[in-house]
C-alpha cells in the first residue's frame, strides 16, 4: 500500500527539480532558505484576476478604500413636526464585487504535521489594498467555487506563515491524500514515480489562480528512487517554529 | 464561465460507417474537430455507463469536468478530480484538443476521473 505523505527531504528534492524546469521556462519559481535553518519554502509572484470589491465614487470610479457614502435625507412631514428629526443621515456602503487585476504571491510549504506539502498565499490589488477573506473565496476558479461555497471555512482561511509570521491566506491540506491517492497508486502499480510537488501543485494551483504549464508534467522528472520504506505515521505534535 | 450546453458525443463505437468514426490516419488528425476521450474511474467512483465520448477539441476541462458530475449526478458538496497519465490534474482551462496532442495514444486521450469530498 503506497503511502500518500511525503517526507520532508523527498519535498525539497521534487522542489529543486520542479525548480530547475521554471528555470528554464522563466517562471518565476525561486527556492526561499529561512536563514540559520535547513528550511525553506518555494516562492512566486505572479498576476491574475480575482473578484474584489470596490467602491464607486461620484465619477464612477473605483476606489480601493472601503468609504462608507453618507446621504443625508430629509423627512419633511407636514403632519407632525414635533418629534421628527428635519433631516437624518443614513450610511450606505456601496460594495460591488468586479473581476480585476490581483497580484498573487505563492509559497509552497512543508508541513511536518500532516507530511504533505501546503499553498500558502498572499493577495492584492495592484494599489496594494489586501484582498479580504470573502474576495479570496469569490475568486476561486469557478471550477471549484461550488464546492468551495458549501463549506468555506475548510477550504481557504487565513493563518499565520509558520516560517515569516505574517497572516497568509491557506488552502487547507488536510485532504491531500485523497486527491493524491489515485496517482500514487497507478505509480505503485506500474512501478515508476511521480514528482509529489508537480502532481500536488497541478491539483491545488488552478483553485487559486496559479497556472501550471503542461511542461511541468512531462518535463519534471521525479527524485532519486528511494528505497520503499513502510508508511510512517504523521508524528504526534507539530513542533512549534522558531 | 458559461458552460458550453452541447453535451459530448457519444461515440458510435458499433457502428463504424457512421461519419463519427474515431480512429483516421493522424495525418488527417487536423481536419478533426472532435478527439476520442475514454473516461476511466477512479476506486469508487461510480463508472460511467458510457465510457467513450467524442469531444470537441476546444471544449475545456471545467466542461468536461461538469458534464461527467451532471451525468454522475454529484451533490454539491462533491469535487471531482481528473487525471492525465494517471500522473497530474489538467487545468480546469486547458482544452481537451490540446491534452490530446500532449499525451492522446491510439487515437484517443484516456482521463481517470475521481469523486471526493476533499477540503471538507
Amino acid at each position: 500500500m503506497s503511502s500518500c505523505f511525503l517526507d520532508e527531504e523527498t519535498f525539497c528534492q521534487c522542489c529543486q527539480l520542479l525548480l530547475q524546469h521554471s528555470h528554464s521556462l522563466c517562471d518565476g519559481w525561486s527556492w526561499e532558505q529561512v536563514k540559520g535553518s535547513e528550511e525553506g519554502y518555494l516562492r512566486k509572484t505572479a498576476l491574475g484576476t480575482g473578484r474584489t470589491r470596490c467602491n464607486l465614487d461620484q465619477q464612477g470610479n473605483s476606489s480601493d478604500q472601503h468609504q462608507e457614502r453618507t446621504f443625508s435625507l430629509s423627512f419633511h412631514n407636514d403632519d407632525d413636526d414635533d418629534d421628527e428629526d428635519d433631516g437624518a443621515v443614513c450610511c450606505i456602503q456601496e460594495e460591488s464585487s468586479s473581476s480585476s487585476v490581483v497580484q498573487y504571491e505563492y509559497h509552497i510549504l512543508y508541513s511536518c504535521s500532516y507530511q504533505t506539502p501546503v499553498l500558502y498565499f498572499r493577495a492584492s490589488t495592484l494599489e496594494g489594498r489586501s484582498l479580504c477573506l470573502e474576495e479570496v473565496w469569490d475568486s476561486v476558479h469557478p471550477n471549484y467555487r461550488q464546492r468551495l461555497q458549501h463549506r468555506p471555512w475548510d477550504t481557504i482561511t487565513q493563518q499565520e506563515h509558520p516560517l515569516l509570521g505574517q497572516s497568509f491566506f491557506v488552502l487547507h491540506p488536510c485532504r491531500t491524500e485523497e486527491f493524491m491517492m489515485p496517482v500514487l497508486k497507478a505509480a505503485l502499480e506500474e512501478h515508476r514515480q511521480v514528482n509529489y510537488i508537480v502532481t500536488w501543485l497541478s491539483v491545488v494551483g488552478p483553485v487559486v489562480g496559479l497556472d501550471v504549464p503542461l511542461s511541468y508534467c512531462t518535463q519534471v522528472p521525479e527524485p532519486p528512487h528511494t528505497p520503499s520504506r513502510s508508511p510512517q505515521p504523521p508524528p504526534a505534535l507539530h513542533s512549534p517554529q522558531p | 464561465m458559461s458552460d458550453n450546453a452541447e453535451s459530448p458525443t457519444e461515440t458510435q463505437k458499433d457502428e463504424p460507417s457512421t461519419p463519427q468514426q474515431p480512429t483516421e490516419d493522424s495525418g488527417m488528425a487536423d481536419d478533426k474537430k472532435k478527439i476520442d476521450v475514454l473516461l476511466k474511474a477512479v476506486g469508487d467512483t461510480p463508472i460511467m455507463k458510457t465510457k467513450k465520448w467524442s469531444v470537441e477539441k476546444g471544449r475545456t476541462v471545467q466542461s468536461l469536468s461538469q458534464f461527467i458530475s451532471r451525468f454522475l449526478k454529484m451533490e454539491a458538496n462533491e469535487q471531482l478530480f481528473i487525471y492525465v497519465n494517471q500522473s497530474f490534474s489538467p487545468s480546469p482551462d486547458q482544452e481537451v484538443g490540446v491534452l490530446f496532442q500532449c499525451f492522446g495514444s491510439d487515437g484517443k486521450l484516456v482521463l481517470h476521473y475521481c469523486k471526493s469530498q476533499a477540503w471538507g
